[in-house]
């Protein structure tokens, strides 16, 4: 436990020291706060501060992408960070629309506001577009109109029940929420998964990935209004999805991870068929891709749109995909002991510009890296397994994923088997201010793509 | 991009659904009462080669003023409670109301009594239930075509 004065003066050692900000939550009373860093050899720091008064000092001009944590700390905790002005509205919705806005005035400055409810099928949330004639001088976006109150729903339950909370947070990132809550209570346990136990949850989180970054390619094409790409890569995600029921019973591979064990199996014949439909997948995505590229009048659309910067990027706290397009090899599956990635190497484009066209050129490159990790993970038939005692037990537990929009961590706090706060910080949390960012200076008709560029859940982030 | 469109084609004919008629069409507006985006990638895919619902009839519009049916995700959360019912109030005459998956049905509720109001039918007339943890596309179609049958018949 640290003090208030000397809480910043440890961050910012940390942070010279070249850890990185990874969360920040409050105790559910608010009488707390905890900051995890990540080293550069993923080992993490965790920082407790006790709050005075309520009051705790605000690291956000040290760390910026403490920013959202801060404010939903504020709004659901309500912890008041000093330093942090001025601290908007993030998860209320009762504020003033002029104090949750930046803003903007000047000649033929005007508002556009989208939202909740969009044009499509797609969830549900407000961005309010600050603009002159078409471009974008600031974008606020308001989530959390799908907040279900998930982490509070689970505190008192059992740790293996818990499972329930963050799986059903977002049915794109189940099994990366998953395995980050089972890691992070077997990390309390004490239990270190079985060599067997690591490959049955790579092989989920890789299958997650395959129709994730299928649909996300999907949705760039759909973005641009360029249905033959569109319909091409949706097809695609069909089958990627039918895979997965294949395999374990549900398209979305939900109820395949549990804490401490997996109940996965599949025989030769099962792991045989599914490298058959990945090889299939592979060729065929192949000659899907090689079709974009000669598609001038889609490809005119992506270069030079919804830029984040390598340096943006890391003031930001970009992860995943969207941080990888933008030149920083990052990548939360090179510091897994606990998955089966053995040699893996992040990889970036090699026009690692951080615009629209590097993040879709990004998907296409970590496909060929999922196959080939599937293809090798897949070659000999999977059976159940189990985690091991073999470490100290610890009242809090720490699981990192790399889900398909990038690093997501899972905190669990416990006495006994009873959850008594449950964190759970995705890869499109940390993403959303990244993609306010990018549309700045952008045109409005653009923000479709740049939006879908990154393709980011509401569920995930709004929990 | 002619080798694209040959192998769509082709991708429909592994799918048994009934061969479309002419005539019938119904127009949908969604709304995420608070989903976990297992409903949103289902009904996507709905529009893909494989399934393509457009040939029916059937089509996700703009606005709820263009729609015949209001088809509703997830369980109600406290924030789209008001969004939802200013939706359903946009739709014209006669109008439907589908809740889709279990959550809009209110058997897959997970979340705090404050932030989670309950099951769609707390608030509007439901006319279609369409269970699932997300339903498939299959699903999905099966309960909207036999709707547009029912809308045929009357």
């Amino acid at each position: 436990m640290t003090g208030a004065e000397s809480y910043r003066r440890r961050i910012e050692a940390s942070l010279a020291d070249g850890n990185r900000f990874l969360a920040l939550y409050a105790a559910s009373d608010g009488s707390l706060v905890r900051t995890l860093l990540a080293a550069p050899d993923g080992s993490i720091q965790r920082v407790t501060v006790q709050s005075e008064d309520g009051r705790i000092p605000s690291i956000v001009d040290l760390a910026g992408a403490a920013g959202w944590d801060e404010r939903e700390a504020h709004d659901l905790h309500g912890v008041r960070f000093a330093g942090h002005a001025p601290l908007r509205p993030l998860v209320d919705h009762d504020a003033d629309l002029g104090r949750w806005t930046v803003p903007i005035a000047g000649p033929d400055a005007y508002q556009v506001a989208v939202g909740p409810i969009h044009a499509g099928v797609i969830e549900s949330g407000h961005f309010r577009f600050h603009v002159v004639g078409d471009r974008i001088l600031h974008l606020d976006a308001r989530l959390f109109y799908k907040h279900r109150g998930l982490e509070q729903a689970a505190e008192g339950s059992s740790l293996e029940d818990g499972i329930a909370f963050v799986s059903r947070a977002c049915a794109a990132c189940a099994v990366a929420n998953g395995v980050a809550y089972a890691q992070a209570c077997e990390d309390a346990l004490g239990l270190r998964p079985t060599a067997e136990l690591a490959r049955a949850r790579t092989i989920l989180l890789e299958l997650e990935r395959t129709w994730n970054h299928l649909n996300d390619i999907a949705a760039i094409c759909a973005g641009v209004g360029f249905a033959a790409g569109n319909a091409s890569f949706a097809a695609l995600t069909e089958r990627a999805r039918r895979l997965n029921a294949l395999l374990t019973g549900h398209r979305f591979l939900f109820g395949s991870v549990s804490v401490g064990h997996s109940a996965l199996t599949l025989d030769a014949e099962a792991v045989r068929a599914a490298r058959e439909i990945l090889a299939e997948l592979r060729t065929d995505s192949a000659r899907s891709w090689r079709e974009l590229l000669f598609n001038a009048s889609f490809q005119n659309r992506l270069p030079d749109i919804g830029i984040v910067s390598a340096e943006d990027a890391r003031r930001l706290g970009t992860v995943g995909p969207a941080a990888r397009a933008a030149g920083l090899s990052e990548d939360a599956r090179v510091h897994s002991p606990q998955l089966a990635y053995e040699g893996f190497t992040p990889i970036v484009p090699r026009r690692a510009s951080g615009d629209v066209q590097a993040r879709v050129e990004q998907r296409a490159l970590e496909l060929l890296q999922t196959f080939d990790i599937l293809e090798r993970l897949l070659a000999a038939p999977v059976s159940a397994a189990t985690a091991d005692p073999g470490i100290a037990e610890e009242a809090i537990g720490i699981g990192r994923t790399e889900s398909p929009r990038g690093a997501t961590t899972c905190v669990v706090e416990r006495t006994g088997d009873r959850i008594d706060r449950l964190h759970l910080r995705t890869g499109s949390y940390a993403n959303w201010p990244s993609v306010a960012h990018a549309a700045v200076n952008n045109l409005l008709p653009d923000f479709p793509l740049i939006n879908k560029s990154f393709e980011l859940c509401y569920a995930c982030a709004d929990r | 991009m002619l080798t694209l469109l040959r192998d769509l084609r082709r991708l429909r004919m592994t799918i048994a659904l009934p061969r479309p008629e002419r005539g019938r069409s119904l127009a949908i507006r969604h709304v995420d009462a608070g989903s976990c985006n297992g409903c949103e990638h289902e009904l996507t895919l709905l529009s893909s080669p494989h399934y393509d619902l457009q040939r029916f009839g059937l089509g996700v519009v703009a606005s709820p003023r263009h729609a015949d049916l209001l088809l509703v995700t997830g369980a109600v959360t406290s924030r789209m409670r008001e969004p939802l019912m200013i939706a359903y109030n946009a739709l014209p005459e006669p109008r439907r109301v589908a809740a889709l998956g279990n959550c809009a049905l209110g058997c897959g509720i997970l979340g705090t009594a404050q932030n989670v109001l309950g099951p769609v039918e707390d608030f509007l007339p439901v006319d279609i239930r369409i269970p699932g943890c997300p339903p498939t596309p299959e699903e999905i179609a099966e309960a909207m075509l036999a709707l547009l049958d029912g809308c045929t018949d009357r």
